[in-house]
């Protein structure tokens, strides 16, 4: 989640301290108060998961990034991406597997631009494919409450 | 003379109050909720020429350190005051002020309609869930008189920049993926192929250049419990465009609240009928559609760039954390569901 949920949260630890202080407008510490614990029901829902999601979406966006030599042939591209793919989330904090995530998906975007549009079966299964990670991806990421 | 605000506040209007004295701010508190500007109310007294106490209930909008969105409050101004005393009903507009001096920031005084609701969250409950079918009809017909109104004759071609009926969409998604080419953190793999859907397959021109609203959601209007609305609040994002683009941003998934249809309010066949009936224009589907899908870009825009604005320091409110929290994976969902993939 952006922001980071650590930076989030030490900035409420010091709003809900100056709220206690017995001289803040009672509308102002209600709205603070109010909008602090909506933030850390979220927190609260992320910190269990947030780890095991990361994980299994960089394990998966890695082994869309694997297929694309034989979608996109040989050349930079495919060759920087099956690269990538070849890594492992050995440091499991949230900022390190956070950092890999953005990596990943920055490279995903850029194989989804190259499959895009061509014909070939393999670069139609690739297109579908990460098509199904980016359904999955927002899934995982799903709030209780949320709207949609 | 001291700093506080309600006595700097005074002592502004004091100066645009022909003959007024002893001008005086009280009860001034912040309503809260606001992202992009800071909100007050307050009641205003004074003695006026004739030596007869008066007061009024206004609301002052101030810009923050750092904001949700970069809007030009000149132009929220002139909106507001355009429709005011039409079939659009908005607060009276009083003073602009675009220096910083007065109150540190640029800022707006309006009057308060008093004693309605705003807030989403009542109407699923008595004695407002029953009005919801009527509060629907209400909102897009509004949304409709928004759309036939002519901005040449609201004097707004001056204010707001022209655009050519074919250049609406490509002049509205240039700039927002431009906020988030400039904002995003991380990288957004669902809305960068939406946007690339939307540029391979552009709309129609617009049928007539009209006033666009911006932010036209169930929360940015005040209502009552018969299903009325009394004002439409909220213009900071007005333009000129599409009238297809308003009518895209009502029907974003994210403003259903969770409860399946438009708005919370009203089944999207009646929320077009109602618009189209009002405005005389036509929602054809597949450029309805492609503002739908525009809309969900730039509301992953916005959010986005609530999180750059808490990041960069600006603003440390919780309200600039709670939109990226809260809807950027959910517009995710959104737009998923928009271009027929979830």
């Amino acid at each position: 989640m952006t922001p980071k949920v650590s930076e989030v949260l030490a900035e409420l630890a010091g709003l809900i301290a100056r709220n206690a202080l017995p001289d803040v407008d009672p509308a102002d510490r209600a709205s603070a108060l109010g909008l602090s614990a909506l933030l850390l029901g979220v927190a609260a829902q992320e910190w269990d998961r947030a780890a095991a999601r990361l994980v299994e979406e960089n394990t998966a966006v890695r082994a869309l990034l694997s297929d694309a030599p034989a979608a996109l042939g040989e050349g930079e591209l495919a060759e920087r991406l099956w690269v990538l793919s070849a890594g492992r989330d050995e440091d499991l904090r949230i900022s390190a597997l956070e950092e890999a995530n953005a990596t990943l998906r920055a490279a995903l975007i850029e194989l989804h631009v190259a499959v895009e549009g061509r014909g070939q079966p393999v670069a139609r299964a690739l297109d579908a494919a990460i098509w199904a990670e980016l359904v999955a991806s927002t899934e995982r990421r799903q709030l209780a409450g949320a709207p949609v | 003379m001291s700093n506080s605000l309600d006595q700097r506040l005074a002592a502004y209007i004091a100066g645009r109050i022909d003959g007024a004295r002893d001008v005086a701010v009280s009860d001034l508190s912040r309503i809260s909720g606001g992202a992009s500007r800071e909100t007050y109310r307050f009641l205003l007294s004074w003695t006026d020429a004739a030596g007869e106490t008066r007061t009024r209930k206004l609301i002052l909008r101030r810009d923050p350190p750092a904001s949700l969105i970069d809007t030009e409050r000149r132009i929220e101004f002139e909106a507001y005051r355009a429709f005011h005393g039409s079939a659009v009903p908005v607060p009276e507009m009083l003073w602009l002020e675009e220096a910083s001096e007065a109150l540190d920031h640029p800022f707006f005084i309006a009057e308060e309609i008093a004693g309605f609701q705003a807030g989403p969250a009542l109407l699923w409950a008595e004695p407002y869930v029953g009005t919801l079918g009527e509060l629907g009809r209400r909102k897009w017909t509004i949304l409709g008189e928004i759309a036939k109104a002519d901005p040449a004759a609201l004097g707004l071609m001056q204010v707001m920049e022209p655009v050519e009926a074919d250049a609406c969409w490509r002049r509205e998604l240039d700039y927002w993926e431009g906020v988030i080419d400039e904002d995003a953190v991380k990288p957004l793999p669902v809305i960068r192929a939406a946007i690339r859907w939307l540029r391979a397959n552009p709309p129609a021109p617009a049928q007539k250049l009209s006033v666009v609203h911006g932010d036209y959601r169930t929360g940015n209007f005040l209502y009552d419990e018969t299903g009325a609305i009394h004002a439409v609040l909220d213009w900071e994002m007005a333009h000129l465009g599409d009238p297809l683009e308003d009518l895209g941003w009502s029907f974003n998934p994210v403003w259903s609240f969770g409860r399946g249809v438009p708005g919370g309010l009203l089944p999207r066949e009646e929320a077009i009928a109602a618009w189209e009936a009002a405005s005389g224009l036509t929602a054809d589907p597949a450029d309805l559609h492609w503002w739908e899908l525009f809309n969900c870009v730039k509301g992953q825009a916005i959010w986005v760039s609530s999180a750059r604005a808490w990041i960069d320091g600006g603003n440390r409110e919780p309200i600039m954390v709670f939109p990226s929290w809260a809807l950027q994976n959910a517009q995710d969902r959104a737009t998923l569901q928009v271009m027929g993939r979830l």
